[in-house]
Formats: C-alpha cells, sequence, structure tokens
C-alpha cells in the first residue's frame, strides 16, 4: 500500500513566544518493510535552526528553534509512504514457548540478543509490578506459544477495556487505566507492554499512523485520524512482533510506522520548550490517504487549476 | 587579621608532652604514622619533631585560631537559607596527612589510568556500544541506571573528551593497599576546599608550610584552567569560559564561588544562559555574550528540559543540541554521570584490558553485582558482613551487620524484587591518621578523595587531595552532615618547593575590559536588591534602637513615652492593646519589639531582611570583596548566636553592633568594588530604598502621627542621625521649617531626600541602555519626574507648618506624594529594562510519568 501522510500541528498562545526550541519525531522511520520518499515540512513560523539526525533508537529527529516573537506554530509533514505486507509476523507465524523466548532473551549471547535485554527494563512511562502479573497469567499458560500468548492478551485488552479518548492524559497513571478499564491506544499499548515486562520479555512501543476502514458505502473522514500507538514483542533471533491492542489485530499493511522506543516517552510527535507564551491551544489533524485516493485528489486539483488558470 | 587582635580564652592546662602519648596503634589496623606501637613511619618524623615542639597546648591555640579562619572565610557546606538552620562550618585539622612520593606515584598512575578507562567507557557507551554487544558489561547495569541518558547517545564528536573532571574516592585498608569505593564524575566537589585548606592551614602554621617539602596544589588548578580553554576548539584566543552552579541553595556553593574566582571563570545559573542560533549566550546587561566552555557543577539531567528532562524546567533549553553543533564544550560532558554506578567496579579489571589493553592498577573494594545469580546467592547468604548499595543514585545504602532479623528480610526482598539495581561492598577497613583531640592526638579513620583532570594527553592527578575524618563509608555529603573534619593531604617532595600562586599568572592575551556591561544581568539584579536590602536593615534597625531606648528611658525616668505609638507604626507593627499597668505595657511593648528582632514571620523583621540580604549576597559572591563576605559572615553569626531570653537592653546593644556591621558593609563596598554597571545598581537599590523610607518617616512625622511635636521631631533627626548636624546648624529648639530643609532639600546632606534623588538621577544616568535607544529610558523618566517635583516645590507654603497650618500640612502632603509617585514605579522600570530574563521556560507538552 501506498500513502500519502499529512500530519498537521497547530498551536496558537495566549501571549508572544520569545523563543522556542523543539524536537519532531514526524519522519517516517525506513524499515524492511516500509519505504519513504523524502518528507515535505513546512514549519511556520520558519525557523531560524533546524537539524536532523537519528536518535538512540534509530527514529528520525528534527531539531528546530524560532527566534521571533510568534504567536501560533504550525508544524505540517508530509510524507510518502509505502508499506509492504512483509512484516516478520503475521498471526500464525510459529512461535517458541513463553519461557523459552524469556531464557533465550536472558542467556543467549548473541550480541542482538543483549541489546534487546534494554526493552525488557522498566521504563518511566511503563515498569513492571504485580498488579500486571495478575491480568496478564490467564493468557500465559506454561509452555504456551509466545504469539499465541501475546495474541490472547491483546485480545482480552480490546474486549475488557473500553476506547475512551476523554478519560487519559499523557499523564494518566497505568494503574488507574487498569483499574478503570477505559483508555486510548497509548495506554493499552502500555498496558499490554508492562503486562509483557513483568513476564521478563522484551516489548517497545511503537507509533505510527492508521488508516482508518470506512464503514461501507460512506467516504473516508479526511482528518479524523490521529496517531495510533501499539507494540511489538522480541523473539530472539527472529524479529519483533507487533500486535495493536485497540483494534485487536497484528499490523500489516495498514499500519505506517513513525518511530519506536521504550515508550510514549521516546517517541512523543513534537516536543518543545519555549520562553513566553501564557496558555495555548492545541490542534493536530492526520490524513492517512491511499495512493489511489489521493491521484484522484491530485488529477482534481490538477483540473481546477487548469479551469481557473487565465487564458495564456 | 593579625594574630594579636584575636582574643583566645584561655586553654585547659595540658602538659606539652602528651601530645604524643597514649597514641593507641591497634593491631591489625593499618596507621599512617606508626608502622608499629613506638615505631614512627620515617617519612613522618620531620612533622612530629615540628609538632611535639609546638606541643599540644599551642596545637589546639591553632586549631581554634584554623575553625575561626575557615568561619571567617566563609567556608561552609550546607546552605544559607535558614539564618538559624544546620549549616555547617568546614572543620580542618591541623594536622596534615603524609603520603611519601613513592607512594604516591604508585596511587597516581592507578587514578589516571582510571580516568581513562572511564572515558574510554563512556565514548563506547555513547556510541558503538562494543561493551554491551560484547558482554562486557551487562546491559541491565547500563540501562537501568538513570545516568544513561539517550539523548546524549554520539552527542560528542568520535574523538571528544567525556570525562574533564574526575574524583575518586579511596580508602586504604589494613594491608597498605588504596582501593576506590566510588567515582564522582558529575560535580566532583572538594578540590576548591582542598585549596582552602592548604590556604588556611598555611596562614595558620607559617613555619610548617613555608619551606615544606611537599608537591603544590597550584599547577593542578593551573592544568584545570589550561584544559577548560582548549576545550574551546572553535575558539583559541580568550574563550569564554563559565561555571555554571545550581546556585546559592547547592550544598557546596562555596566551592564554585570560590573556583570560579580562582580559575577566573564567570559563575552562571542556568536562567543566565540562552541558546540561540545553535549555541549558548551569557545573558549581560550590554547584550548577548557568547560562551565556549561550561564547567558544569549541575546533575546533567538538570541541564536541558528539551531532551534530558521533561517534566523539569531546569536548565537551558537546547544546550544539548549546541553541544551537537560543536559550538560548546561541557566538562564533564553530559551524560557521564552513568560511571558514577558501583555496579561498575565488578567488570572494570575486565573493560580495562577490553577497552584499554591494560591491566586495571587501582582495585575496587571487592564488590558483587546482584545482577548476576551466583553473586545474588552470595549476597543474600552474607548479608551480614556486607554493605548493599542501590546503583541508583543518591540512594541510602545498609549495613547488613546493623540491621535486625526483620529489616534484612525486607533488603532481602528489595534485592530480589530487582536484582540487577543492587550491589554489595565489603565494608572499607580504613587506615587511621592523628587528629587532634583535647590537646593530644588521636588515631581516626580517615578517607581519602582524590582529583584528577585531563590534560593534552591523558589525565593529571593531583598532589594531595581532600581527607576527612570519618566513621564509616559515608559519602561526602552524609560525612559532612555529621560534622566531619578534613585534612590537608601532603604528598612529600624531595626538595622543598616554592608556593605559586594562580592569581599572579596571565594566560595569554588578555581583553582589557572595564565598563562592566559583561555583567549578567541576574547578577545586576541581584546586587540591586542587595543594595535594597542593605539599607532595609539599616532603616529598620535604626527604628527598632531608638524605639528600644524610649522604652527604657520610659521605664527608668518615667519620660514621655506616647512617641512609641508613632514609631510602632513607623515599624508597622501593631500597637498591643493597652494594658491595665504601666508594668503590663511595658513588657507588651517590649515583646513586640523583640519580635520584630528575632522572629522569621513578619516580613520586615530583621530576621527575614538578613535572611534576604545573605541570600543575594550569597549569589553575588563573585562581585563582593573578601572583607564584605567577612561581614556578612559576622552578621549571620551575630544573628544566630541570639541568646533565647533576649532583653530590651541587649537588644539594643546587638542593634548598636548591627548598625556597624551594616555601614562597614557599605562603606567596604564602596571602598572595594569599582563603581562601574555592578556597583550602579547596588548604589540605585541602595538610595532608592533610603528615599522611599525618608519620605514614609516624614509623611509620619509630620501629617499622620498620632502625637506630633518635637519628641517625634527629635526622633526624626536621631534616625537619620542628623540631629548632630541640625543642632552645629541651628543651635536652637527645633524648628519643622528647619528639619523640612535639613532633610528634605539640602541636596549636599546623604539622609536628605533631595541628595538621594540627585545621587539617583545621577547614577541612573550612567546605566547602559539596552537597547541603545537614543531617547530617556522609563526609569530615567521617573527620576526625572522625582527630582523636578522636588525642585519646583513652593517651599514659602510649607514655611508655617509649625503653626498647624492646614495650608502647609496639605501642600507637604502632595509634595511627599508627588515625589514618591514616579519612585515607586523605578523598581519595575529597572526590571524591565535590565533584568528582563525574568521569563521562565514552559513546555510545550508535559510529561511526566
Amino acid at each position: 500500500m501506498i500513502y500519502n501522510i499529512t500530519h498537521r500541528t497547530l498551536y496558537q498562545y495566549s501571549s508572544g513566544v520569545a523563543l522556542c526550541h523543539n524536537e519532531a519525531r514526524l519522519l517516517p522511520k525506513e524499515t524492511a518493510w516500509q519505504l519513504c520518499r523524502p518528507s515535505q515540512i513546512r514549519i511556520r513560523p520558519r525557523p531560524a535552526l533546524s537539524a536532523e539526525r537519528l536518535d538512540f533508537f534509530g527514529n528520525r529527529v528534527l531539531y528546530f528553534a524560532i527566534q521571533d516573537v510568534h504567536h501560533r506554530l504550525e508544524v505540517t509533514v508530509v510524507t510518502e509512504v509505502r508499506v509492504l505486507d512483509e512484516r516478520p509476523f503475521h498471526e500464525s507465524s510459529p512461535s517458541p514457548s513463553w519461557e523459552q523466548v524469556r531464557r533465550m532473551l536472558w542467556e543467549d549471547l548473541d550480541p542482538e540478543i543483549i541489546e534487546a535485554r534494554l526493552f525488557a527494563l522498566d521504563s518511566p512511562f511503563v515498569a513492571a509490578g504485580p498488579q500486571f502479573r495478575a491480568y496478564a497469567e490467564p493468557s500465559f499458560p506454561p509452555d504456551r506459544p509466545l504469539l499465541e500468548a501475546v495474541a490472547d492478551l491483546n485480545q482480552r485488552i480490546y474486549q475488557d477495556f473500553k476506547y475512551d479518548p476523554h478519560f487519559t492524559t499523557v499523564a494518566t497513571p497505568l494503574d488507574e487505566v487498569l483499574r478503570e478499564r477505559r483508555g486510548v491506544c497509548q495506554d493499552f499499548a502500555h498496558l499490554a507492554m508492562a503486562c509483557l515486562r513483568t513476564l521478563g520479555l522484551a516489548v517497545r512501543y511503537v507509533s505510527g499512523y492508521l488508516e482508518t476502514l470506512p464503514p461501507p458505502g460512506q467516504p473516508r473522514l479526511i482528518g479524523a485520524d490521529a496517531s495510533h500507538a501499539w507494540l511489538a514483542v522480541y523473539v530472539p533471533g527472529v524479529g519483533w512482533a507487533e500486535f495493536d491492542p485497540t483494534n485487536d489485530c497484528m499490523p500489516k499493511t495498514q499500519h505506517v510506522t513513525l518511530a519506536w522506543g521504550r515508550d510514549y516517552g521516546d517517541v512523543a510527535p513534537l516536543t518543545g520548550v519555549m520562553t513566553g507564551g501564557g496558555s495555548h491551544s492545541l490542534k493536530v489533524s492526520v490524513d492517512v490517504a491511499p495512493q489511489v485516493e489521493a491521484a484522484i485528489k491530485k488529477a482534481k486539483a490538477a483540473a481546477n487549476e487548469a479551469h481557473i488558470a487565465p487564458e495564456p | 587579621m593579625s594574630e594579636a587582635a584575636v582574643a583566645f580564652s584561655d586553654p585547659p592546662q595540658l602538659p606539652g608532652d602528651r601530645l604524643f602519648s597514649d597514641y593507641p596503634v591497634a593491631a591489625t589496623g593499618y596507621d599512617e604514622m606508626y608502622s608499629a606501637p613506638g615505631i614512627l613511619r620515617p617519612h613522618w618524623q620531620d612533622m612530629a619533631r615540628f609538632l611535639e615542639g609546638v606541643g599540644g597546648v599551642e596545637l589546639e591555640r591553632r586549631y581554634r585560631e584554623i575553625q575561626r579562619l575557615l568561619q571567617a572565610d566563609g567556608v561552609t557546606y550546607n546552605t544559607y537559607d535558614d539564618p538559624h538552620g544546620s549549616q555547617r562550618h568546614w572543620l580542618l585539622d591541623p594536622v596534615p596527612l603524609l603520603m611519601t612520593g613513592e607512594e604516591w606515584t604508585g596511587l597516581a598512575a592507578g587514578l589516571e589510568q582510571r580516568s581513562r578507562l572511564l572515558n574510554a567507557l563512556l565514548a563506547d557507551l555513547y556510541g558503538p556500544r562494543l561493551a554491551i554487544r560484547h558482554g562486557w558489561l551487562p546491559p541491565e547495569l547500563v540501562y537501568a541506571h538513570p545516568g544513561f541518558l539517550p539523548a546524549c547517545h554520539q552527542a560528542l564528536p568520535s574523538n571528544g573528551r567525556w570525562l574533564i573532571f574526575h574524583g575518586v574516592d579511596l580508602a586504604r585498608g589494613p594491608d597498605g593497599v588504596f582501593r576506590a569505593y566510588g567515582d564522582r564524575v558529575q560535580s566532583p566537589s572538594g578540590a576548591g576546599y582542598t585549596l582552602e585548606n592548604r590556604i588556611i592551614l598555611a596562614r595558620a602554621l607559617p613555619m610548617l608550610y613555608r619551606d615544606a617539602p611537599l608537591r603544590r596544589l597550584a599547577s593542578f588548578l593551573e592544568t584545570e584552567r589550561a584544559t577548560l580553554t582548549r576545550l574551546a576548539r572553535h575558539r583559541s584566543e580568550n574563550p569564554h569560559v563559565v561555571l555554571l552552579t545550581p546556585g546559592p541553595s547547592s550544598p557546596v556553593y562555596f566551592e564554585h564561588a570560590y573556583l570560579a574566582n580562582y580559575l577566573s571563570l564567570s559563575l552562571v545559573e542556568g536562567e543566565d544562559l540562552v541558546v540561540r542560533d545553535g549555541r549558548v549566550w551569557l545573558k549581560t546587561l550590554g547584550g548577548l555574550r557568547p560562551v565556549d566552555v561550561i564547567l558544569r557543577r549541575v546533575l546533567d539531567t538538570f541541564c536541558d528540559p528539551l531532551e534530558l528532562r521533561g517534566d523539569s524546567l531546569f536548565g537551558v533549553p537546547g544546550l544539548l543540541q549546541a553541544v551537537r553543533n560543536g559550538h560548546v564544550a561541557l566538562a564533564n560532558a553530559l551524560g557521564s554521570s552513568l560511571v558514577e554506578n558501583p555496579g561498575l567496579a565488578v567488570f572494570l579489571p575486565l573493560l580495562c584490558r577490553q577497552l584499554l589493553g591494560e591491566d586495571l592498577q587501582l582495585p575496587s573494594l571487592p564488590t558483587w553485582w546482584c545482577g548476576h545469580r551466583a553473586d545474588c546467592d552470595y549476597v543474600l547468604t552474607h548479608l551480614d558482613s556486607l554493605v548493599v548499595r542501590s546503583i541508583l543514585p543518591a540512594s541510602p545504602y545498609w549495613e547488613g551487620g546493623q540491621l535486625d532479623a526483620a529489616a534484612r528480610g525486607q533488603l532481602r526482598d528489595r534485592i530480589q524484587a530487582a536484582p540487577h539495581l543492587f550491589v554489595a561492598q565489603a565494608p572499607a577497613l580504613l587506615s587511621t591518621a592523628p587528629v587532634l583531640e583535647d590537646g593530644r592526638l588521636t588515631p581516626r579513620p580517615v578517607m581519602l578523595r582524590g582529583f584528577v583532570v585531563a590534560e593534552d594527553q591523558g589525565y593529571r592527578v593531583m598532589p594531595g587531595g581532600l581527607a576527612r575524618v570519618s566513621s564509616g563509608l559515608d559519602t561526602l555529603q552524609a560525612a559532612l552532615q555529621k560534622g566531619g573534619i578534613s585534612k590537608d593531604w601532603w604528598v612529600l617532595a624531595p626538595t622543598p618547593q616554592r608556593h605559586v600562586s594562580l592569581l599572579r599568572q596571565a594566560y595569554g592575551p588578555i581583553v582589557v575590559t572595564r565598563d562592566g556591561s559583561d555583567l549578567p544581568s541576574r547578577v545586576a539584579d541581584d546586587l540591586f536588591w542587595l543594595g535594597r536590602y542593605v539599607e532595609r536593615l539599616d532603616g529598620t534597625s535604626r527604628l527598632l534602637r531608638e524605639a528600644l531606648g524610649r522604652l527604657l528611658e520610659w521605664e527608668q525616668d518615667n519620660t514621655d513615652e506616647r512617641c512609641l505609638d508613632d514609631l510602632f507604626e513607623a515599624l508597622d507593627i501593631l500597637v498591643p492593646p493597652v494594658a491595665e499597668s504601666p508594668r503590663a505595657r511595658f513588657f507588651a511593648l517590649r515583646q513586640a519589639l523583640l519580635e520584630l528582632i528575632i522572629s522569621a514571620e513578619p516580613v520586615g523583621s530583621v530576621q527575614t531582611i538578613v535572611s534576604g540580604l545573605l541570600r543575594t549576597g550569597r549569589a553575588v559572591r563573585n562581585h563582593l570583596g573578601d572583607d564584605i563576605w567577612r561581614l556578612l559572615n559576622r552578621l549571620q553569626q551575630q544573628l544566630q548566636e541570639l541568646p533565647s531570653d533576649l532583653g530590651a537592653r541587649q537588644a539594643r546593644e546587638l542593634l548598636e553592633e548591627e548598625l556597624m556591621l551594616v555601614a562597614a558593609f557599605s562603606g567596604l563596598n564602596n571602598e572595594t568594588m569599582p563603581h562601574h554597571q555592578g556597583w550602579l545598581f547596588f548604589d540605585i537599590g541602595r538610595y532608592l530604598e533610603r528615599v522611599l523610607r525618608t519620605l514614609d518617616l516624614f509623611k509620619l512625622a509630620f501629617i499622620t502621627a498620632r502625637n506630633p511635636g518635637l519628641p517625634l521631631w527629635e526622633v526624626v533627626l536621631t534616625i537619620t542621625d542628623n540631629l548632630t548636624a541640625y543642632r552645629r546648624r541651628y543651635r536652637s529648639a527645633l524648628h519643622p521649617t528647619a528639619i523640612i530643609d535639613l532633610l528634605l532639600f539640602d541636596e549636599g546632606n546623604p539622609r536628605a531626600v533631595g541628595y538621594q534623588l540627585r545621587r539617583l538621577h545621577r547614577h541612573i544616568g550612567r546605566l547602559q541602555p539596552p537597547s541603545g535607544s537614543p531617547y530617556r529610558s522609563a526609569e530615567e523618566r521617573l527620576i526625572l519626574e522625582a527630582i523636578t517635583t522636588l525642585q519646583l516645590a513652593d517651599i514659602p507654603a510649607l514655611a508655617t507648618l509649625s503653626h498647624d497650618s492646614a495650608r502647609s500640612s496639605a501642600e507637604l502632603t502632595r509634595l511627599l506624594d508627588a515625589v514618591r509617585a514616579p519612585l515607586l514605579g523605578l523598581s519595575d522600570a529597572l526590571t524591565h529594562s535590565h533584568f528582563s530574563h525574568a521569563e521562565v521556560p514552559q513546555q510545550l507538552i508535559t510529561m511526566r510519568p
């Protein structure tokens, strides 16, 4: 699948911002199953300075600074991404038992496996705890193949929890999510990760986009989509198996990967520190348009332009 | 100060020859001075002879002299914030700790190697991570330590140096071998204290130090300075090096100020710096000034709120990006606190072979990391003979042997829940060294901190360091909070070495500067408030002294005490309700006045003013002369030592003394601080405060007084210290018109409003306009308005004031209010034009896990 992704962020401030430094993780990363054309980046007002680098996790980070007084900040990133159906795992992939996976993770001396242990440790947003073990246990009977067990946990979270965008914020503790049985994609990913880390497995947080399937007969709602989040569990020697607890599925071609890390804190799409600004409001819109539709739109736009263009 | 000026109380009578008697040398331990009972180590013989010559009585005297010198220099460890608080003075034993040159050479080689090793480890862990990928170092030990900052990954150029300053805590075991038990890289404090120890001891025992065959410290500090300069790779001439401190609230702020002075660096706080155009700038009165090198004494997580800690606003947003751009160098590099992890000790021998191809020279205390199953089992079964530590920074430690069964069980559970977060060390058996106690030398356990600094190639070790007397394996902080004593650590040289002071050295070409426009805006702000506090203390103390005097006169001679009501008004405290008897009234009034001296409650109390004075004083420590600093210390000491049953008479004496100190402070500052931008702000603060107080006093005395008339006028003249001037000028009874001329219009009398306004006007005119605008600034317009109002006053209309003329009263009220109004806006105008760094940054999104 080829998508045209448009991610637009708009901050409006009650008083002028004299100086701001920002980091954007809005440029999708290249993976074995995902190819990206160069992104178009539009930042208004224009930054005095910007620089792109790869971070510790291999994500693309765009640093920029705006040094003139401004009352709004608009960041728009447009990227064409091709997602191949070549992720290393799918629903029916075989896998060793979860205990065996854990043993390999902690005992194997392969450099890649050693490095993956970073993702088995507690991180600021996702720390192991007995409550998570209790929740995970029914999905993890002895000797169950890892992927089957995680898929079961994934499904249980999907069934037990209510998707409620009004309930949580970035700062809602995981305990509260577990107690209240509600949250958003980020909370569900964090919860599943906490369960798996408590069992001694390596998991990472994946941020990205999702093509929302329209109900039959209705056009897809443009701009209604938001950034999405899911998780991946490490299978030593093979790779990372992705699970999306918000949709009870394993990502295939409808999930576009933006960045990954130990938890949300490593991949927040836009962070910044500013001087001034007073209070602020935020608007985010994401559009994930399949290429076919995009092509039509482009053609229409071209036609319009041709129509209104003055005769030579 | 000369010794003659110091009055010592008689020391207890001790026979001088007891100094070395009863020095118990433990059979099993290692004593630094004696190799066996009665047998001095050879390198101690000269020292022992010298000490014997001095004798225990004299040595005790010198010890007290040392403490007095340290106190006068303001050498402290804790914070100043609480004037009653637990601030500890630095204690220094008069007997140095001696080490032979050969012994030190071996130790220094081990320290040098350790610094190289940790630097190589940092370069690896923030780069290719071979140590982890090859299994030389378990990933849990690195990644679970909060000092590992993913944002610092590849932040330095490949040949960049991560470790510049390094402090190593050392213990010498019974076998005479030194072992490291901790590394300090975030804020390796102690080098400044070490230097101060040396200087103070040399002052107190000059005959010992003048020709002593010991290695001097100055060249080490010279290397520090040279290394910092060299870090500015893109600017070889006159790079701007700053010392970044958390500020006066830091327990080791003394050292920050001290080192900044000694190495001639700008002492700055995070809010003084800003990142623009990808590089770091210091906000000064003259605009932004580029910063090339930062000597960092701030925890790395508090250095950049953009990348290092999303829930904090401390630090300089964008700093890490400026580092990546190569426009600024930090010492130590951000992310280096990783190597403070005590669990690394287990892996250093292997890492040393792998990363340096050398065998580790300086051993660590035997250490077990619980992340290894076998080590963990050993630790759990030997808890009672081990010291358990968490690898996390600033964590407590547990001495297994000291715990009861329940506590040991809890500790076992904690370890088992997250074994990779715990290490255990064998308890350090410390060597003992002679410490002076009650006129005789007593063996006490000592621990050492060695210091290492990077130089062009490799590292250089300080010949000496900080020795401290301790009871266990405390951190420096813990040892000092329990009241530790430090010692000067000597490394002996074959021949006497000349004393070299860094202050006489020049480093390359120098840009002569004079106008002070490079003064950080925050410092200007603090100097302004320092001036205001000084004057506020003066004014309040004068009022209090007068009130207490009137109160005592009334008690003794039954004089007219009604003007006390108005003095209470001037002091802004309530007059206690009328009591049944004069006696009861006396006590009530006295109580209210004493409260205003000792209580920390009311905003205008002497205590709170002094706190403000000390706080701002400490924040500009580097801009005050040493003698001024001693005055501030005396002021604080005086208030700390207040008796709990303070009487009125005693209080008045206290205020007398305090007024002397304040006068000395102002006078000295006028005499010593160059009269440039910084001083202007100090002086503007002082005179703004004074003129506002004078105007208030005037209005009270002539307009709003409950009991107007002669007694009150006299009080006004006394408070402004002008009674003599008045008598000399008029030789007659008090007349309001004359008083008004003397205290309101006289432009030659420093206590008069006229003089004060002229001085403010002149000094505000000399301030550098930050905007470079040709027009008058807001503060200039305000002072002009005040001064013109006064000069245009209708003086004849005031002439009938003594006849209770309503017209005169109204005219005076109008005049006082019209002069006062623009002055009230002056403080804000100055803040806006010169100190406008005040705006605090905020996060775009708040992430608090």
